[in-house]
């Protein structure tokens, strides 16, 4: 009999407290996929929220843009930079926009706010968070309309309804002060208050216009990304590229700190809460190994006499641990799957907690509690807890072997 | 001449309880010849398990030596050790010592198989050598399906399977009622006559001393005689 089949039946010489510990790895498997999963989830949607707020994963500003923001500082030949962009596989999409302070007035009230001039061909729902939030209205359909789309709350402090007008007034590319005139073409809400009561859409080429900027020039390309875990090896990759050269390529991180600050400090306290599940599930694993090892003394000294080695005693007790983890994997993995589906597909409607949504970070976010899985974190997992039930092992299995065959043959 | 399988030379164990040193083993030169059928006698406490588990390699003297095979015991690492137990020794214990989980064929084989030997030699010298221990047919048999005394056959078929250059047998017929222990004799008897296998007991069973061709007294880790006996 080989060591692998003895292990495999010395595993069962008590099934309850071999299900029991296998249980509790199956636990660490559930446990760990949601907290994982959620953290996969929730910082992608953050992520991608944020980006599709007007920056992007990655994006290309003129020098100093992202650090004090100026009309002044703009990026010239977008186009042609968009063009690369667009021979980039990571990227999905770039949108060439114009961001700045400006002053809103209407014939009730004057307020300062943001506004994002944006290509109307280029922005969509899917990369454009204020699009998505339309309630009314709808975006300008060229880039020349005379349009502007608020947040309801800033109409409703401007007292403006559709149709209306607003005159924005802001800095040009000199430095000059100018103002326009712009309809109410349609309203967004996002479900925050500082951006709904402060943020207004207008159409690029009308602002470009305005600020005396010509037609491919822009403060900023917002590019999204298929993946938003690659926005660093494109950032790195983006600034050795010549075409580049002239132009500040941030990565999200960069251009939002605040919301990174706030993930890592939420992957903290969750690497923290999974380490404290693997120490439980380490617990379970070594107190089963070393129940299994002490009781049998007797026998592994038995089996010392005979002939196996200390080597050989530490890999039958090892082979022990490497099933049990097994067992524990297999059955996490069954129990897991449909958590999984149902978690990933359907997901907790968490609304009657936190109303339509929250913010986080700065990024607004739904209340369906979601989870998904990177690839690499189901790696992770399996083998994190995998290696975690083998280490706990490790002690049980080097005692076993330490101790001399007349001492165990001792035991009673 | 005879083979020497076993020789003590001042051989001396000396256990630590305390501040008090306990001599097991006490000075002990003694040698074992190849087909020996011999028994370590004495009460409890007289030394003759710690003589065993020095010649067996299972304890560290603390003085002296030991060669089984002509090879010193104290010169070898715990793994060298091991390979020594595995293809020189044969262990039969007082309380069979199978390991549960297995059946009657996977005990005998489990040194086989530490030995490396091959399934078809294995299945080969595992049937033949329980069908010398009288356990034909109980092969599948795990040890709680057994009775004491077909246990200790079967221990005794994992300590001979092997071909051992000595089989150490500590109290064999300890647990076992006196018409199994004169069965387990008559079957221990035939294998040192009819296969050589020499056998060194260590016990206070009158059966076992009775039917033992040398006696060796052991009195407070000393010995007190070593005897051949005739038949006459």
């Amino acid at each position: 009999m080989n060591l692998n089949v003895l292990a495999w039946r010395n595993l069962w010489r008590h099934k309850r407290r071999t299900l029991i510990t296998a249980s509790s790895i199956a636990f660490g498997v559930l446990l760990a996929v949601t907290f994982t999963g959620a953290g996969d989830y929730f910082y992608t949607r953050m992520i991608d929220a944020g980006a599709n707020m007007g920056m992007g994963h990655i994006t290309l500003a003129a020098p100093d843009f992202n650090r004090a923001p100026s009309s002044k500082k703009y990026l010239r030949q977008s186009e042609q930079l968009q063009q690369k962009l667009a021979q980039l596989s990571e990227v999905k999409s770039s949108m060439a926009r114009i961001q700045g302070q400006a002053m809103f007035a209407s014939a009730h009230k004057s307020i300062g706010g943001m506004f994002f001039a944006v290509d109307p061909e280029q922005e969509s729902a899917e990369n454009n968070l204020f699009i998505k939030a339309m309630v009314e209205g709808e975006m300008p359909t060229t880039a020349s309309d005379k349009t502007i789309v608020l947040g309801v709350d800033l109409a409703r402090k401007l007292k403006l309804t559709m149709g209306k007008k607003v005159v924005y007034t802001t800095t040009d590319k000199q430095g000059e002060i100018v103002s326009a005139i712009a309809r109410v073409g349609g309203l967004f809400q996002t479900g925050s208050k500082e951006i709904d009561g402060a943020v207004a859409l207008l159409p690029l080429h009308s602002v470009q216009t305005v600020l005396g900027y010509q037609q491919d020039e822009v403060s900023v390309i917002a590019v999204i990304l298929h993946d938003q875990r690659h926005s660093h090896q494109l950032r790195d990759m983006l600034k050795r590229m010549n075409s580049f050269s002239h132009t500040e390529v941030l990565n999200w991180q960069q251009t939002q700190p605040d919301l990174a600050g706030m993930i890592a400090v939420d992957k903290s306290s969750n690497y923290i809460s999974q380490l404290l599940i693997a120490m439980l599930v380490a617990a379970g694993v070594l107190n089963t190994m070393l129940m299994s090892v002490l009781e049998r003394k007797r026998e592994f000294g038995v089996m010392m006499a005979l002939g196996l080695s200390p080597q050989r005693l530490f890999l039958l007790v090892m082979l022990e641990s490497f099933w049990l983890a097994v067992l524990g994997l297999i059955i996490g993995t069954v129990v897991t799957i449909p958590w999984y589906l149902f978690m990933s597909q359907t997901g907790i409607d968490m609304s009657a907690a936190y109303g339509d949504g929250f913010s986080f970070g700065g990024v607004l976010l739904d209340t369906v509690f979601k989870i998904r899985l990177f690839k690499e974190s189901i790696v992770a997992i399996l083998i994190g807890l995998f290696t975690l039930a083998l280490c706990a092992g490790a002690y049980p299995a080097w005692r076993a072997g330490r101790e001399p065959p007349v001492q165990s043959l001792k035991t009673i | 001449m005879e083979q020497t399988i076993v020789e003590l030379k001042h051989l001396s164990k000396i256990y630590q309880q305390g501040e008090l040193e306990l001599k097991a083993v006490n000075n002990v030169s003694l040698t074992i010849r190849k087909g020996d059928f011999a028994a370590l006698c004495g009460p409890s406490g007289s030394g003759k398990t710690s003589i065993l588990n020095l010649i067996g390699a299972l304890d560290e003297p603390t003085s002296g030596e030991v060669y089984l095979d002509k090879i010193e015991l104290a010169s070898l690492t715990r793994s060298e050790l091991a390979e020594v137990r595995k293809n020189r020794i044969g262990f039969v214990f007082q309380s069979y010592n199978l390991i549960p989980v297995m059946t009657a064929y996977e005990n005998a084989a489990f040194v086989l198989e530490l030995q490396g030997v091959d399934k078809q030699e294995q299945q080969q010298r595992v049937m033949q050598t329980l069908s010398d221990v009288g356990l034909a047919g109980l092969e599948h048999r795990r040890p709680d399906e057994m009775s004491g005394g077909q246990q200790q056959r079967v221990a005794i078929a994992r300590a001979i399977v092997t071909k051992p250059a000595i089989v150490l047998a500590d109290e064999p017929t300890a647990n076992v009622d006196s018409h199994t222990a004169e069965a387990l004799l008559d079957l221990m008897q035939s294998l040192n006559e009819q296969q050589g296998i020499t056998f060194l007991f260590s016990t206070h069973d009158q059966h076992v001393i009775d039917r033992a061709k040398r006696i060796i007294q052991v009195h407070d880790g000393k010995i007190a005689g070593d005897e051949y006996r005739t038949d006459d």
